[in-house]
């Protein structure tokens, strides 16, 4: 069987079915809907050695990545899982302490007009 | 909320535009044109509960379908970062955009003036859940020309809303399209201060 990543790519498609990674779940198991672009971080609390054995791969990805600030959109593109499995398997992660949500709702509306005024800048200066 | 982290930096502040339009029309290459990486894709699976904020109980986890949802990011600095969405332009995909619109800037309806038709849809969904945005007629290289003033009044827009022609292919255009979205929402804010004060509206069917 190929390595790596060849199965992965977005054309071929998922090798095992979706929901199977999250054991057949399709909630989050606090119930709580991270939205697409919610901030999430790695607390550093299951550091590599005490990983506990219920920590498929795929959480261990996404652990991963999580060492830096991400947002649950990219976790999914980087992934490559569908977002509705990244949520379930993010929520395992939050119920045992190793995640943590930096933002949850985007602003909106509520964005302050010092940050649109960041956007601007940034967008002009491109 | 977040006490001992790995990165300890100033919260990201990630923050999300809509890109609507009819299919075709050229969302994933205005996306495309401007991200810093090659657009993302991921699937959104559609359980009942992803819709999010309104009440599914009791019909949760019914529906499996998944749909392909294209997306661009720019950073700015090392804590914003803005999200381009493209929205799923089919009808029946209609659904999905009570929760991408959730706490979104606003938006920007890229506009064929061959099938100008095509965004009425998004035209009517951001008025009524007023989401601020921009009309972009993409000017495809054979499509025929109109005065934008025309487009205007075909689409029956409010004086308010910014309507500008642009190239979707081309960065410099897509960025002033943004910018134009951007300072409309500011400018709006200004208007809206003054005005009655009305609290945020929570999406509701």
């Amino acid at each position: 069987m190929p390595a790596g990543d060849r199965w992965r790519r977005r054309d071929s498609g998922p090798v095992v079915r979706p929901y199977a990674v999250t054991g057949g779940r399709t909630e989050p198991v606090d119930g709580e809907m991270l939205d697409l672009i919610a901030v999430v971080v790695a607390t550093g609390r299951h550091a590599k050695a005490d990983e506990p054995a219920t920590l498929t791969p795929e959480h261990r990805r996404i652990l991963g990545l999580c060492k830096r600030q991400v947002t649950v959109a990219d976790i999914a593109a980087e992934t490559a899982l569908p977002v509705g499995v990244v949520r379930v398997l993010l929520a395992d992660l939050m119920a045992q302490g190793a995640v943590a949500v930096v933002r949850q709702r985007p602003a909106g509306q509520r964005t302050g007009n010092d940050v649109l005024q960041e956007i601007l800048n940034g967008l002009r200066a491109l | 909320m977040a006490s001992a982290r790995y990165d300890d930096g100033p919260p990201l502040a990630a923050h999300k535009i809509l890109i609507a339009g009819g299919f075709g029309s050229g969302k994933t290459t205005l996306v495309g044109a401007i991200s810093e990486v090659r657009p993302l894709r991921t699937e959104e699976m559609l359980t009942a509960a992803s819709v999010g904020f309104d009440d599914v109980s009791g019909v949760s986890g019914k529906t499996t379908t998944t749909v392909a949802l294209d997306f661009g990011r720019i950073t700015f600095g090392t804590h914003v970062v803005l999200y381009l969405f493209g929205l799923p332009g089919q009808e029946r995909f209609s659904f999905m955009w009570d929760e991408l619109s959730y706490g979104a800037l606003g938006a920007v309806i890229l506009a064929d003036v061959r099938r100008l038709s095509d965004c009425f849809p998004s035209v009517n969904y951001f008025e009524r859940r007023r989401v601020p945005f921009v009309v972009a007629v993409n000017c495809f290289d054979n499509a025929p020309r109109y005065d934008p003033e025309e487009v205007r009044l075909a689409l029956d827009l409010d004086p308010g809303v910014p309507l500008v022609l642009c190239d979707a292919r081309e960065v410099s255009s897509v960025k002033r399209v943004l910018i134009t979205l951007v300072e409309a929402i500011a400018a709006r804010r200004a208007t809206e201060k003054t005005g009655t004060g009305r609290t945020t509206v929570t999406p509701r069917m």
